[in-house]
């Protein structure tokens, strides 16, 4: 499973350098994140079971939040969206800027079949400073949800 | 004869027959009435509890931030003494760097002794009384208000899990010892009240079993009569004829009347636990129980808040009786004894402590439930509402409308105001007030004065323009020259800058943050009513634009709130989220039954609002709100903007420090005109209020697409940092001005970006 992370983060990164060497051109930033991903990685991020189990990999900086986590991650695999929810956002109200709450705030409205909350997290947690390309590159799949 | 003598008897036997058959008759008939009504009124109306509502509970986890000066102002409201050593519920001490604290616990969150310990703003451990470390605690809500039927009997329902077994033993030993061997009435008791009265030529005791004190809560007056004895003695039988002991004791614990909170009365020990003590009936000590058993006998003479003295003595008389029955130990009646009576502020004594925010809540439940819904099914609803906000803002506006007076006079005496505080991110509506006189019911002008919003429009108008980011960048030159713009044939429409001056040419940022009304009428007709009509709508404004050209200089109403809710997207960098008072609902034994989650929509994207985001700073830098700490506007990223209506009606001010958006509305009732205008108005009020509460510092977050030019700040041309009035102007990359060569000594324009910014920082820490 790391080899296809340490793949798709290359391929990600190889993505983007293409597209800001790319001279003499107006970048549309409306579209600029959609434009970045290969037809590759978009494949290979489409099964939705890997990409639940990557989200639920991703942890908080800070300890109380990651406890919170792992109890709202409890309620998410016995099926109780609601619950998982109110915990995750119990985290947010204590700190803000944790990729891993929102990524999964964006997986869950994603399952609620709430496609612009899904996505509307998901740019959210990629305004976080300082977040890994992994958890860069999870997001944007939830943003380009839209 | 023989049948003369058998007709007397027939009329006589009728008779008697008929006067039996008559008071068996009226007998069953009263008997039916009062069946009736202990059957209706114990199932039904006993169990008819006020909706409550309560102010968000404070987590404080070990990471997070904590304002330590507005945490020790919610200790301070919520009743917690400051002690050298905490060893009670409801004490804390506090050294500046550690809080020791002895919560009184609520819902999942137990009582007990906490040790905090800060590294300046940010918790750095939590550990609980045996020293092991603990993720986070919650302190307990504020009782905000209720929903209550128009008798205001206010109470808190208990189930037999949440009642200590030692408030049954004290109350049987002290109201009525024979309680699970009689049927309602007492003849002991009776005949020992009679003589004793008898002897004390008064009515000095009763003989009244708990069965009949619930009887005469229940259904009569408190008057002394035999009628109503005799009756409160059939209701007793009645009771206990339907019902069995376990019910007759519940509902009588929670239907005894305790105390009087204001027109609120005070019912059963749930509430009279949490009026007098602020904690939940299982977590109180023997002398407390002691203390609310012991008012029952007269629950105003007995009163701690009223005569301390009185209920001092009637506690050490329970504890007494409490030791003679075994229920407590001699030494511990010698310790409990000793103990002070301790009681908590009374929280609210109407229907709420906070009415324009009761309001918000009110209208948001009306959505989901009816009237009887919330006056009678117990719910419990847990708002957003921030205690310390609430009261600070309440505190500032007031202050201001006394400074205001004082420089202006006696005119505006009659200044009324709006304010509302906003979670910028979750939308969560911390704060709201409505009037000057923020304690008082009346008219809410936040939610319902419908105002004109002066240049409060103006951003809306530029994000209008800053999305079509190729045509518009914060440079780009704007015209502030005289304008008209026929309406018809003999007429025209020629707007003013506020100093009647004309500007001529100037950058788009300037425009905004200098609030020039002509160069923003011009921008609004450039960039069209449909294009702007979509960006109100994507703030959130549900309500009919209209299509004049001075609508882009703020010829539109609005209420207070519902501009809040249009800058929540802006402050929040284009994330719309609704605004919200409730956080959840929780039916009467705490299920939630209603959650109100928190909703996120990207509306636009980040990097249009950060340019206006950095002209709304400049209006704090140079602008009309200039004049603030540059210390203070670096820490909380703030930006903002004025507000000020034809004639200076009405003084806005709109405002984002740290996490809260602060918006205030200053006017008159009758639309006259004030001396003010947004700066020197409602601006002193936000000013006032943020300096109080002291917002956490927060991050700007670094967009990759945004890269910083220097420019000249009058004219927008490239310029440099060794030159006068050059500012670092953010640009979304591709669209800053070509690279030209910069005015002679100024330095090279593009020298400063984000990223060099950045990578300079980065090596300096390298090499350290």
């Amino acid at each position: 499973m790391n080899k296809i992370k340490l793949i798709l983060i290359i391929l990600y990164l190889l993505g983007l350098s293409s597209c800001s060497v790319n001279p003499g051109k107006t970048e549309d930033i409306s579209i600029a994140d959609v434009g970045e991903f290969s037809a590759s990685i978009e494949s290979l991020l489409s099964d939705p079971v890997f990409l639940r189990n990557e989200v639920r990999k991703i942890n908080a900086s800070k300890p109380s939040i990651q406890r919170i986590i792992n109890g709202a991650d409890a309620f998410w695999k016995n099926g109780n969206l609601e619950e998982s929810s109110k915990e995750l956002e119990r985290a947010l109200r204590i700190s803000r800027n944790e990729s891993a709450v929102f990524l999964r705030l964006a997986q869950i409205r994603s399952e609620q079949g709430l496609r612009l909350e899904s996505g509307g997290f998901a740019a959210r947690g990629l305004m976080i400073n300082g977040i890994s390309s992994w958890e860069r590159l999870l997001l944007r799949v939830y943003a380009l949800d839209k | 004869m023989a049948s003369k003598k058998f007709k007397l008897n027939f009329t006589f036997k009728t008779f008697i027959g008929l006067v039996l058959l008559f008071t068996f008759l009226f007998g069953a008939a009263v008997l039916s009435v009062i069946d009736s009504k202990v059957t209706s009124k114990l199932d039904g109306v006993l169990w008819t509890i006020p909706a409550k509502i309560y102010s968000r509970s404070l987590e404080i986890a070990e990471g997070g931030l904590v304002n330590k000066k507005n945490l020790l102002r919610e200790l301070e409201m919520l009743s917690y003494q400051k002690v050298r050593k905490a060893t009670d519920l409801g004490e804390y001490y506090y050294n500046g760097k550690n809080l020791n604290i002895f919560l009184r616990g609520h819902l999942k969150q137990s009582s007990g002794l906490y040790r905090i310990t800060f590294e300046e703003e940010r918790v750095k451990s939590i550990e609980n009384q045996g020293g092991s470390v603990v993720n986070s605690i919650i302190l307990e809500p504020m009782a905000i208000g209720g929903m209550y039927p128009s008798h205001m009997e206010d109470r808190v329902l208990l189930d037999w899990p949440q009642i200590p077994d030692k408030l049954v033993k004290i109350l049987l030993s002290v109201e009525d010892q024979g309680f699970f061997n009689h049927y309602g009435i007492s003849l002991k008791s009776i005949s020992r009240a009679f003589f004793r009265n008898i002897q004390a030529a008064n009515i000095e005791q009763g003989g009244s079993t708990i069965t009949q004190q619930l009887a005469k809560n229940l259904f009569f007056s408190s008057e002394q009569t035999l009628k109503r004895k005799v009756s409160e003695a059939i209701a007793a039988l009645l009771i206990e004829f339907h019902y069995t002991k376990k019910e007759i004791l519940l509902a009588y614990i929670n239907d005894v009347y305790l105390a009087q909170s204001g027109t609120r009365s005070i019912h059963g020990f749930g509430l009279g636990s949490k009026h007098f003590f602020g904690a939940s009936l299982r977590n109180l000590e023997d002398h407390q129980l002691a203390l609310l058993v012991g008012m029952l006998k007269g629950p105003s003479v007995y009163n701690p808040r009223r005569n301390p003295n009185n209920a001092l003595k009637r506690r050490n008389v329970v504890l007494r009786v409490m030791e003679r029955d075994g229920i407590i130990s001699t030494q511990i009646l010698e310790n409990q004894v000793k103990e002070e009576i301790k009681i908590v502020k009374p929280n609210y004594s109407s229907e709420t402590k906070y009415p324009a925010f009761h309001d918000l809540v009110r209208i948001e439940l009306r959505n989901n439930f009816n009237e009887n819904e919330l006056r009678t099914e117990g719910l419990s609803v847990s708002t957003n509402i921030d205690p310390v906000l609430q009261e600070s803002l309440e505190k500032n506006i007031v202050l201001t409308k006394k400074q205001l007076i004082k420089k202006y006079g006696s005119k505006l005496n009659k200044l009324e105001g709006a304010a509302i505080v906003i979670d910028i991110q979750s939308g969560e509506v911390r704060a709201l007030v409505g009037s000057t006189s923020p304690r008082q019911f009346g008219f809410n002008r936040s939610l319902n004065a419908v105002r004109s919003i002066g240049s409060l429009v103006k951003p809306f108008v530029y994000l209008t323009a800053l999305n079509k980011y190729q045509d518009y960048n914060l440079v780009t030159i704007l015209d502030d020259s005289k304008l008209s713009v026929p309406l018809s044939k003999n007429s025209s429409w020629e707007p003013n800058n506020f100093d009647k001056k004309f500007h001529g040419n100037v950058p788009l940022h300037k425009a905004l943050w200098q609030s020039y009304n002509i160069a923003s009428a011009r921008l609004g007709l450039e960039v069209g009513f449909e294009n702007v009509k979509e960006t109100f709508k994507l703030l959130g404004i549900d309500k009919n634009v209209p299509h004049y050209p001075s609508l882009f200089i703020g010829s539109f109403e609005m209420s207070p709130y519902e501009v809040a809710q249009a800058y929540q997207s802006i402050a929040s960098d284009g994330f719309y989220t609704p605004l919200r008072s409730i956080r959840e609902i929780s039916d009467a034994k705490g299920n939630v039954n209603l959650r109100y989650p928190y909703k996120i929509e990207q509306r636009f994207r980040p990097e249009p609002v950060s340019l206006l985001k950095f002209a709304m700073r400049q209006t704090f830098l140079e602008g009309t709100a200039r004049g603030y700490s540059l210390n203070k506007i670096d820490k909380w990223m703030v930006g903002g903007k004025t507000g000020t209506s034809d004639d200076q009606r009405d003084s806005w001010f709109a405002g984002y420090a740290g996490d809260y958006l602060v918006l205030v509305w200053l006017g008159f009732d009758d639309n006259r005109s004030t001396p003010l205008t947004g700066r020197s108005g409602a601006l002193q009020v936000w000013k006032n209020f943020i300096d109080d509460i002291n917002p956490s510092r927060v991050n700007k977050a670094i967009l990759p697409r945004i890269h910083y030019v220097w420019t000249d700040i009058n004219d927008g041309t490239l310029s440099g940092p060794k030159c006068k009035g050059s500012i670092l102007t953010p640009f979304i990359k591709g669209t800053e001005p070509k690279p030209v060569p910069s005015r002679k000594n100024c330095g090279p324009a593009f020298e400063e970006t984000s990223n060099t910014v950045l990578n300079r920082l980065k090596s300096v820490l390298l090499k350290d």
